[in-house]
């Protein structure tokens, strides 16, 4: 008998007056030690399963039939009592958000005391010798003044290896980690995954890891299953189900994740979105049929049914599609936008350096910090330059002296050869015309008070610029179909838009003056892949439509591959390395750089991955 | 979903709650008797009836049907003077509350927005106005100012703006930190335009809710103030005033102190259930959770 045993779970909802399936027929198994991966995107109900183990369902949700068994015990139906010996005890959780799962107000040490005490260690000096022995084993430094320190003392990785000891801490037989890497970024997230193996392996533990991207799965996990919609549409072994997918869309969703080796694919976009939980109740049959790019004549009526097929997967599908008979072509992608003419750069960063210095407090000293040191940069015309570093190495710093929203404390930024430093009036508007930012978070970049139209032509109202009534609305015409969303959606607010279209919003809004360089930052780090791979492809028709220049700061290698041309390493506010992409990317010469690298998991699903702990760590 | 509560949901938000229903009527009921005092009152309220003084309302045995709510100690009709007191309460709650709203949120965004030593000295000069008891600043405003209506408020914008400005730059420090602030800079807009079109549209629920509560305090204030005889001549009709010409005869007499006590209590119930239906409402934490939840 499996450790985990689910079998044909349907897990319903009432929202209104209508009961819709959020899970419908999930099977699976999991023997100890294994790892289990649930991949698919957001609203695919992956997380609904993690919370199946713990039964902290939403209200209105409850599981309509089938069964789900850990080491013989019902875990549906079982006592709240009973439950609570089990949880936290022999059924462990990782949390996505390592800083919002810790209490701000309590120091490490008081949660991990508590914790300790629920799992029934007896004796304060035993309990603190423990806590101390846990920390230690996650590789956190100092585990004894840790103790004493608050969450927001640590960093984002450190709070979540605090976690995993916690939840390693009651020897547990099963962990279910939602996301655990997902608000890190890659070297962080090669630590805390090469974290978790460890001490999965120290403890024999199985696991069930929720995320949504594929390859990270294939390389951590025995077996796979792909969600989408509340129906798991392809399970298999995980290298296999990473080298040769089968459903349409866990195809899509492999080749929607630009690579980072061989050639460069163009991204194959599906239509529209995931559908949201209310529409569930009228997708009859396949629901993924509506997006489906095969979507044949045999697929449409019928519920489809699991197909197990020729290389071991298991596939929701038609027979057609299962055997691998339908795919659909794929084209490789034109090179990176370069530039476009030999005329002087647009942007030009001579020697900026950036130092925040903070006043001390009464007669102890200030302290100063070196944000960005010694940046020279270029950007030519139609040309797509990439910066790309860990959290904290400077180039967020970066983007906003270019962009003037801060100001460096040595260096040149030449914007078409005017002095952008200089407090004047001719710089300041030179750089407004050029210039437009695209923010990172559009939920923060977007006045929720103000509708799409007035968002799109809002550049249009500034002083100096002074539009009539009907030459917005001409604009705004032209800006949602250079965006690609429908003309009904002017009339809407933000709070009424899904995140890739508040993107697209947030892109449009800058596009609105014509500049000649967008800066972007962090664009796509919010987005599931495959509105990833719609906005970044928009980017890509933009500059041939526009000739627009872009500068693109992200932590995303692969995404970096597939529009930049030219790509600058920095760490710790310095510049490492520059230079083609192709060739940084291929022959990376300094050793951060090939850290870098080497911590984003391969495309190819048998290269090792994580690397060892000690290799990331001495980085 | 029946068509009574389909009609409910297409109402906007703010009109869903109860709070905000109920206050609204009994807010909108004092301000329509007040501007038709002259034509809904049964009588001229300065007109004395010495022969019918202090008269319980018409239902009882002893009243007259020619004064509804009775008569006061000098036989002038209680109800027409309730009318016409609404008059100046709600001048005084308008006016008073703009005008203290207008300089607390003018302040609050130039300390919020600009920050530095602009900002640490106006939150110095509310913390130092604040450190005052506000009754004691009213009655010394009023002993300098003398006595009348405009003077009442005058005394309660000085006295209040302190609340808005505190509350509200607050709030503006918060929505200074969003992005489409940066990016409104981006697209060229200079300060006084930012401040205008994304940070004042931002607070404005907030702003908003304070005025509504605002007028229910002014409304109080000027009560006490012509209670004390330093607000309306003693021709006009004043809610505080009625509450101490009364005083001396509530023994003989309680209906001249009931009901223009009654007036006050249900005037500011109304602004007060009316602002806490907005807060509720407008709230932007409150309202980002239903959008998720949505």
């Amino acid at each position: 008998m499996s450790l985990i045993e689910a079998k044909d779970i349907t897990l319903s909802a009432q929202i209104g007056t209508v009961s819709v399936d959020v899970l419908r027929r999930i099977t699976f198994s999991l023997e100890k030690g294994e790892t289990l991966g649930l991949v698919g995107e957001s609203g695919a109900g992956k997380s609904m399963i993690g919370r199946l183990f713990s039964q902290l369902l939403p209200p209105g949700f409850a599981v309509s039939s089938g069964t789900l068994t850990f080491d013989g015990l019902d875990l549906i139906n079982l006592s709240a009592a009973k439950r609570r010996q089990l949880l936290g005890k022999r059924i462990a959780f990782v949390p996505q958000e390592p800083m919002t799962a810790l209490n701000p107000v309590l120091s490490i040490g008081s949660q991990f005391n508590e914790h300790l005490q629920r799992l029934g260690v007896r004796g304060a000096s035993r309990r603190r010798e423990l806590a101390i022995q846990n920390l230690a084993d996650v590789h956190l430094p100092e585990p004894k003044s840790l103790l004493g320190k608050y969450p927001h003392q640590l960093s984002g990785g450190m709070c979540q290896r605090v976690l995993i000891a916690m939840a390693f801490a009651g020897d547990p037989a099963f962990v279910v980690a939602d996301e655990p890497t997902t608000a890190l970024d890659v070297m962080t997230q090669a630590r805390i995954m090469a974290l978790i193996a460890e001490m999965q392996q120290l403890h024999g533990t199985a696991m069930v890891l929720i995320t949504h991207d594929l390859r990270l799965a294939a390389h951590v996990c025995d077996n796979i299953l792909v969600m989408y919609a509340g129906d798991v549409v392809e399970r298999g072994e995980a290298a296999n189900l990473l080298a040769d997918p089968r459903h349409p869309y866990t195809r899509s969703l492999k080749r929607a994740n630009p690579t980072l080796s061989g050639k460069r694919m163009l991204l194959p976009t599906l239509p529209d979105q995931m559908p949201g939980l209310i529409e569930f109740a009228n997708l009859a049959g396949c629901r993924f049929s509506s997006r489906c790019p095969v979507n044949a004549d045999d697929c449409r009526g019928g519920d489809p049914t699991m197909l197990k097929i020729d290389n071991g997967n298991e596939v929701l599908c038609v027979p057609a599609c299962a055997s691998g008979a339908r795919d659909t072509i794929q084209v490789e992608a034109p090179p990176a936008p370069t530039a476009s003419g030999t005329e002087a750069p647009l942007i030009e960063l001579k020697n900026v350096s950036r130092r925040f210095v903070s006043r001390g407090k009464w007669f102890a000293g200030g302290s100063s910090v070196d944000a960005v040191r010694n940046v020279s940069l270029s950007i030519h015309q139609g040309e797509f330059v990439g910066i790309v570093g860990e959290s904290g190495s400077g180039k967020t710093t970066v983007a906003r002296m270019i962009t003037g929203l801060d100001q460096p404390t040595e260096g040149q930024i030449l914007v078409r050869g005017t002095d952008s430093t200089v407090q004047s009036a001719e710089a300041r508007h030179e750089r407004l015309e050029t210039l437009q930012m695209i923010f990172q978070d559009p939920q923060s970049a977007l006045n929720p008070r103000r509708m799409v139209e007035s968002l799109l032509a809002q550049a249009m109202e500034a002083d100096h610029r002074n539009h009539s009534k009907a030459e917005r609305a001409a604009r705004v015409s032209e800006l949602l179909s250079e965006i690609g969303m429908p003309p009904d959606s002017r009339r809407r607010f933000p709070s009424q838009l899904s995140g890739g279209q508040r993107q697209r919003i947030n892109i449009g809004r800058a596009l609105c003056v014509a500049p000649k360089v967008l800066v972007a930052d962090e664009i796509v780090s919010g987005l599931d892949v495959s509105v990833q791979a719609q906005i970044l492809n928009l980017l890509l028709r933009l500059r041939a439509e526009l000739d627009i220049s872009l500068l693109l700061i992200s932590h995303d290698l692969s995404v970096v591959r597939y529009i930049c041309s030219r790509v600058l390493v920095m760490h710790q506010g310095v510049v490492v390395e520059s230079g083609p992409t192709e060739k940084i990317f291929a022959d990376p010469q300094h050793n951060y750089t090939r850290t870098l690298l080497a911590a984003v998991p391969p495309d190819d699903a048998s290269a090792p991955w994580p690397p060892k702990y000690e290799a990331v760590e001495a980085a | 979903m029946n068509a009574l509560a389909w009609k409910i949901y297409r109402l906007p938000p703010a009109l869903r709650s109860g709070r905000v229903l109920i206050g609204g009527a009994i807010v909108l009921t004092i301000a329509v008797i007040a501007i038709f005092a002259p034509w809904l009152a049964p009588n001229d309220p300065q007109e004395q009836d010495l022969f019918g003084n202090l008269l319980p309302p018409s239902w009882d045995p002893l009243g007259d049907p020619k004064y509804p709510l009775g008569t006061d100690s000098l036989g002038r009709c209680i109800l027409s003077q309730l009318f016409y007191g609404a008059r100046v309460a709600m001048i005084v709650a308008i006016v008073a509350s703009t005008g203290a709203m207008v300089i607390g949120v003018t302040l609050a965004h130039i300390a919020g927005y600009f920050g530095g030593w602009i900002d640490s000295l106006i939150t110095r000069l509310v913390d130092l106005w604040m450190s005052f008891p506000p009754v004691v600043l009213s009655l010394i405003l009023m002993l300098g100012l003398g006595v009348g209506v405009s003077n009442v408020i005058l005394a309660i914008i000085l006295v209040d703006w302190t609340r808005f400005c505190r509350v509200v730059r607050s709030d503006v420090l918060v929505v200074r930190q969003r992005d489409y602030i940066s990016a409104a800079h981006l697209l060229g807009f200079g300060h006084f335009r930012t401040l205008t079109r994304e940070v004042l549209p931002s607070v404005m629920p907030l702003i908003i809710t304070m005025m509504t509560l605002e007028m229910g305090i002014a409304i109080v204030v000027e009560a006490i103030l012509s209670f004390v005889g330093m607000s309306v001549e003693a021709d006009v009709s004043a809610w505080g005033v009625m509450v101490a010409d009364a005083r001396q005869y509530m023994y003989q007499s309680a209906w001249g102190l009931i009901f223009p006590v009654l007036a006050i209590t249900i005037t500011v119930l109304g602004f007060n259930l009316l602002g806490d239906g907005l807060r509720r409402t407008l709230d932007p934490r409150l309202r980002q959770q239903r959008h998720t939840a949505a």
